[in-house]
């Protein structure tokens, strides 16, 4: 009996004393990557969702709720985009320091004036989110402002490194400042050109970067692809002379090539999450890909 | 509100540049404040000093106006009108007087900063101690709505928020699902040979699972779950079960969890579970004769605890009253008194021993990022109403292992593996005053299991067999104990995670026997679903 005590008392030890670096899950590999150009050394980023799988619908597995269990700080999207699979690892992973409202619970939506805000919300429209459309961090203006919610939650948390977060957010700020420079010159060719996506996942980025991407593959946002509303897309296609179609990793890109050989297009992978399009293990270097890919594209 | 718009959009720009001219003065550094000024007299000094003063006064006055109009603004939207983001194209200014790194020397030209989407970046001071200059606030003359920024449950997001189920302003969750099956069989009497109270359980149309769902915070405490059935019998009565209600603890130390009310007892993975969650029409067999046409649930409570290892493991403990039907192995004074022959004693609790006891302790890991085991061995112990004594004990073993792409769409494609094995040990007494001839002990065993191939978005197929063993007594006839096989196998379609279409074929193998003529029998079922209300989310 006093050997099981002893090696209880040891295990919990390990839960509590293993704090070293801030312990921080992110939903969605873009969040997990801003964390990590935040927090540097400093802290331990966990990413629940793959960069390559739909973000919509990640299963929750036990192993989330052990990290979540684990956490300091929980950064997630706040805008539904994990609705089907967050709510039950919250439930379970029974951690009052990352509820809603504490500053372990970083909501990336907070603060940011989502798109697309359905005024009727019906899910005869498909898959739509109440809140609005979740997709946002691809605007890197965006991505800025969440880096900086991260960098306030990790400096109440860690107020030692406060100077360490605040320095590597005013890195990445002036990067993507920057970057923003040659991002907007090298898409400024074709401001005001119409893309095909195949999910409505890009308004952010269109709308950062002058372009409509306001057709796509799917009738409704995750209804998958109907002959007749391929038709149609052919047609618009054709119409308008549109060069482009976006699709991500998950999607099936056999129904792009199809559309694509019909009207003369190209299809090109987009990610929304670092890690999802081969070189991309961080947000710049996925947003430096998506802009070059799509401007090889467009030319 | 399009004047709203225009008259915000007209005073931006002018208030940044007044906030441009208005910046040094706080720090007075007459370095970068007046930097082509040849050396400054006292008076100049003194002139410029008011000027700034006065200017100040006017960035004040101009921010007041700002957020009064902003206010207006959002009263408007609130309204239902325009969503904010239709905005014209960000304001060249605004992206110029955003970025205050004052290494920029040359203002840049793409705008690296748009108040129309990043609604306020002012934010409550960071650390105790910050930095000259820590996080810069991108835009002083647009603060909005500072307060809502952070802490907020997403509220800050957006300025027209529907006022919805589901759209995050509300108490509570509210779902409504219905479940529905057309079915035939080749038997007459489908309700013996099908063995869950949810399953099809006549020729023709069943609705058998209609259900109102709620969930939501309680306070900061508690969450709270009720899950009320409404179920049509044969003769289209309506039957209604409160199915679950319960409170579950949120933030209690040490990784613990309580929950009580009344709740399925955490034994295996069917039971817990809902039927609409089920990958199958029907309960398997050795879930509706162990543990009960309506599976294990009860008035109770339980206290669960996440070991603190690296993987995930959790130890599970509850305590029901495991009496009446819901508590089928247990306390369960059965058909008209009768159960298992034998004449029930129906009586109170005399003590923790007439209590069911339900411990289980699961376990899971990730063999690669796309492969997940989970284990679990549960238990549920009590007495039963067949003699003054007597006990039943059930064990469970339960298996799990799930492949989902790396690539997958809609959560698909994906193979899942299920298997429960379950064994009970019932101690038949002599029944009421000692009326049956004899006491027996039964060794009950059985088990089922099942792949389920998500081919496709929105596709699965599945196969399950099911086996059920019950020992045979010479001294009852009772059909609820005959030892059974069953193949079945189905093809569902999920239109959305809302809605799913379910066809399924049962072949149920039926030895020789004093009730079902020992010829199997064939089932088909058309299952059909839908919800409306709150996003299912699912469990894992």
């Amino acid at each position: 009996m006093k050997k099981i005590l002893l090696i209880l008392s040891a295990i919990l030890a390990c839960g509590f004393s293993a704090h070293a670096k801030l312990n921080v899950v992110a939903t969605l590999p873009d969040f997990g990557s801003l964390a990590r150009e935040v927090g540097g050394d400093k802290v331990e980023v966990v990413t629940l969702a793959k960069a390559t799988e739909d973000p919509h619908f990640v299963d929750a597995r036990p192993s989330f709720v052990v990290s979540m269990r684990n956490a300091d700080v929980l950064i997630d999207g706040g805008a539904e985009l994990e609705i089907g699979w967050l709510p039950p690892l919250l439930q379970n992973a029974r951690n009052p320091k990352i509820e809603i409202g504490k500053p372990g619970r970083v909501e990336a939506s907070a603060g940011v004036r989502l798109m697309n805000v359905p005024t009727n919300v019906t899910r005869a429209a498909g898959d739509v989110h109440a809140l609005g459309n979740p997709h946002f961090t691809v605007d890197p203006i965006i991505a800025k402002a969440i880096a900086q919610h991260i960098a306030q939650s990790f400096s109440t948390l860690d107020a030692a490194n406060a100077a360490v977060y605040d320095a590597n957010y005013k890195k990445f700020e002036a990067t993507i400042n920057a970057k923003l420079q040659e991002w907007g010159a090298a898409l400024l060719p074709f401001k005001g050109l119409n893309v095909v996506a195949y999910h409505d996942s890009w308004v952010y980025f269109a709308h950062r970067f002058g372009l409509n991407i306001d057709i796509f593959l799917e009738p409704k946002p995750g209804i998958p692809p109907s002959p007749s509303h391929l038709t149609e897309v052919i047609a618009q296609m054709k119409a308008q002379k549109i060069k482009v179609i976006l699709v991500e990793p998950f999607h099936d890109r056999r129904i792009a090539e199809k559309v694509a050989s019909a009207t003369g297009a190209k299809v090109v992978d987009f990610a929304q999450f670092p890690g999802g399009l081969p070189g991309t293990d961080n947000y710049v270097k996925l947003i430096d890909t998506l802009v070059s890919r799509l401007a090889a594209a467009l030319k | 509100m399009r004047k709203f718009i225009l008259v915000t959009l007209a005073i931006f720009p002018l208030a940044i540049a007044s906030a441009q001219e208005a910046a040094p003065a706080p720090n007075s550094s007459p370095a970068s404040a007046v930097s082509n000024a040849t050396p400054a007299s006292a008076a100049d000094v003194e002139a410029l000093r008011q000027q700034v003063q006065s200017l100040t006064e006017t960035v004040k006055t101009l921010q007041q106006q700002v957020k009064d109009q902003q206010a207006a603004l959002e009263k408007a939207n609130f309204a239902g009108e325009a969503p904010p983001p239709q905005n014209p194209e960000p304001s060249p200014i605004a992206g110029a007087a955003g970025s205050p790194a004052p290494a920029a020397s040359a203002p840049p030209r793409f705008p690296t900063e748009d108040t129309s989407v990043v609604s306020s970046t002012t934010a409550p001071a960071v650390s105790g101690t910050p930095a000259p200059g820590s996080f810069p606030t991108t835009d002083t003359s647009v603060v909005t709505s500072a307060p809502e920024t952070i802490s907020s449950s997403g509220a800050g997001a957006s300025l027209a928020q529907p006022i919805t189920i589901g759209g995050g302003k509300n108490y509570m969750n509210i779902s409504f699902d219905g479940l529905f099956a057309l079915a035939y069989s080749s038997a007459r009497d489908l309700d013996h040979i099908e063995v869950g109270d949810h399953d099809p359980q006549q020729r023709g149309f069943n609705a058998r699972n209609i259900e109102l769902a709620f969930d939501g915070a309680v306070d900061p405490y508690f969450e709270g779950f009720a899950n009320i059935v409404f179920k049509l019998d044969n003769d289209n009565k309506t039957e209604v079960e409160v199915e679950e209600a319960f409170l579950q603890t949120t933030s209690l130390p040490f990784n613990l969890q309580l929950k009580a009310g009344q709740f399925f007892a955490a034994f295996g993975r069917i039971n817990p579970t809902h039927p609409h969650t089920w990958d199958f029409a029907d309960a398997p067999l050795v879930h509706g004769r162990l543990l009960g046409p309506d599976g294990l649930r009860g008035v109770g409570a339980q206290i669960s605890w996440i070991v603190p290892v690296p993987w995930y493991s959790q130890v599970i403990f509850a305590v029901q009253n495991g009496r009446g039907g819901t508590g089928y192995s247990f306390r369960n004074p059965g058909d008209g008194g009768i159960f298992f022959g034998r004449m029930t004693t129906d009586r109170e609790a005399r003590g923790l021993q007439d209590f069911v006891w339900i411990p289980r302790w699961e376990n899971s890991v990730d063999l690669s990022p796309t492969q997940v085991v989970l284990a679990g061995a549960s238990g549920a112990f009590g007495s039963n109403e067949t003699g003054a004594n007597s006990r039943t004990q059930i064990y469970g073993g339960d298996f799990l292992y799930k492949w989902k792409s790396s690539h997958a769409e809609g959560g698909f494609p994906f193979v899942k593996w299920q298997t429960e094995v379950m064994y009970r040990r019932f101690e038949a007494g002599r029944g009421m005053n000692e009326s049956f001839p004899v006491a027996e002990t039964f060794h009950d065993w059985g088990m089922y299991s099942q792949v389920m191939w998500g081919f496709k978005k929105g596709w699965v197929v599945g196969v399950r067999g099911d086996y059920l063993y019950d020992t045979d007594s010479h001294f009852t006839d009772d059909p609820d104990r005959q030892t059974r096989s069953r193949i079945s196998a189905n093809l569902t379609w999920y239109p959305t995670e809302f809605s799913k279409i379910r066809l399924q074929y049962n072949h149920d193998f039926l030895e020789e026997n004093f009730f079902l003529a020992g010829r199997d029998v064939d089932s088909v079922f058309l299952q059909f679903e839908f919800i409306l209300g709150s996003h299912g989310a699912h469990k894992f």
